[in-house]
């Protein structure tokens, strides 16, 4: 142990005390995209005790470029993401607890996932996710590491519940369209830089050195050589519904019915029938027969064409089409296919 | 005069990096609009403001050698 760690424990503010503290931690990372990949990584290698990983999606060739615990082998698989991590981040560290959701994470899953967490990493590619995660990180107390890159940018923030002001103070209004990697592209370093500044922050805040904690957003593009910080008290909303003194969290506000969603400039409708509702890999079966589809089964979804869609149904229900932009198209398909 | 910094997308919209506006006293609302006349392209939907490092809102005012930043929300990872 001593050995494998000697050189994280040499330095000075982490030390023996701070490795023992990090042997103790449970890190929560929510995506297992670039940021994902790269942090659940080095926190494996760090010596974190216990990591949750959930993401919704499986590896894909346009993945590799960037995304650095994933092989070939994974994309050709089409292996659900965190599974592909978990193996690999086992072969990394064998000690390593590692419990991984394959799910699209909503209020009530996220609620759950944190239950003993010492702290939430944000490796998602979206603002909705965001909003969700700052509202569960306030209800209980856990700070959360804000990361995000496009093109040759990124950005990093540590919230801290009850010490900084909060995401939903940053961008009270959801950018109705911003650039996405899928959209404007990506390079490697912009996400690996990322996802440094969030295991350094990460670190920081399980060893016990919170005063070292960023106080500003840092902005950097790595291809323009330039960088802004830029502070956040002056923008804290005292009425804020996440971090004033009467919050309603109002992402944790559960749903009704059936919910669709368009991934993240990917050309992908996501369908995640109603609760009600138990659809399986079974049920995807049977109509894929019906209908004299060609299909693949894995253990973790069934694949199948219907017209020019690609269509990938998990066990636990939820359903991805590829080949579509409009929440009504997704709809109007899931409908033909299961009614 | 103010120093104004285009960030990420900013710097593509506007096609520079950095420019020095012989301006003050003007609101942030006003200086996202003065961008906007100025450069067909920019498009100030969802850009956030920060001067001297602290992000800004819509109606605080630029002073004489303030440096305003202009960045886009991020949402990749």
């Amino acid at each position: 142990m001593k050995e494998r760690y000697s050189r994280q424990i040499l330095f000075k503010p982490i030390g023996e005390k701070g490795q023992e503290r990090l042997a103790s931690s449970h890190v929560v990372i929510i995506g297992c995209g670039a940021l994902g990949t790269t942090t659940s990584e080095m926190l494996v290698r760090a010596g974190v005790g216990k990591l949750t990983i959930a993401d919704r999606d499986y590896v894909d060739m346009s993945n590799l470029q960037r995304q650095q615990l994933f092989t070939e082998q994974d994309a050709l698989e089409g292996t659900p993401k965190v599974i592909a991590a978990k193996r690999h981040l086992e072969k990394i560290r064998e000690d390593v607890n590692i419990e991984t959701v394959l799910d699209h994470v909503d209020g009530p899953l996220l609620e759950q996932l944190v239950i003993d967490a010492d702290l939430i990493i944000d490796a998602t590619d979206n603002f909705e996710t965001r909003l969700l995660i700052n509202d569960v990180a306030w209800k209980h107390g856990i700070p959360w590491i804000y990361g995000a890159c496009v093109q040759s940018t990124g950005v990093v923030f540590p919230f801290v519940p009850g010490k900084t002001a909060c995401f939903r103070c940053l961008l009270p209004v959801l950018p109705s369209v911003s650039q996405t990697c899928d959209t404007a592209g990506i390079i490697a370093p912009a996400a690996q830089m990322v996802a440094s500044y969030q295991c350094a922050e990460a670190l920081k805040w399980l060893t016990g050195n919170e005063e070292a904690l960023r106080t500003k957003l840092l902005h950097f593009d790595i291809w323009n050589n330039s960088f802004v910080e830029a502070g956040i008290s002056r923008i804290k909303n005292p009425a804020c519904p996440t971090c004033s003194h009467q919050p309603t969290y109002p992402t944790l506000t559960k749903q009704e019915g059936a919910n669709y969603a368009v991934l993240c400039g990917r050309d992908t409708v996501q369908v995640i029938p109603d609760s009600e509702r138990k659809m399986t890999i079974f049920d995807g079966e049977i109509v894929a027969r019906r209908l004299g589809l060609t299909y693949r089964l894995t253990d973790f979804f069934i694949e199948f064409h219907i017209d020019d869609y690609r269509c990938i149904l998990f066990q636990n229900g939820r359903m991805l089409i590829h080949g579509l932009k409009e929440i009504s198209e997704g709809r109007k398909l899931y409908h033909q296919l299961f009614g | 005069m103010i120093k104004v910094i285009y960030f990420a997308v900013a710097r593509e919209m506007v096609g520079k990096g950095e420019e020095t506006l012989k301006v003050e006293n003007l609101t942030v609302k006003q200086l996202l609009e003065w961008i906007g006349s100025s450069y067909p392209a920019f498009d100030q939907t969802g850009m956030q403001v920060a001067i001297n490092e602290e992000y800004a809102m819509l109606d605080d005012t630029v002073k004489a050698g303030d440096v305003c930043a202009i960045i886009p929300p991020v949402s990749g990872g």
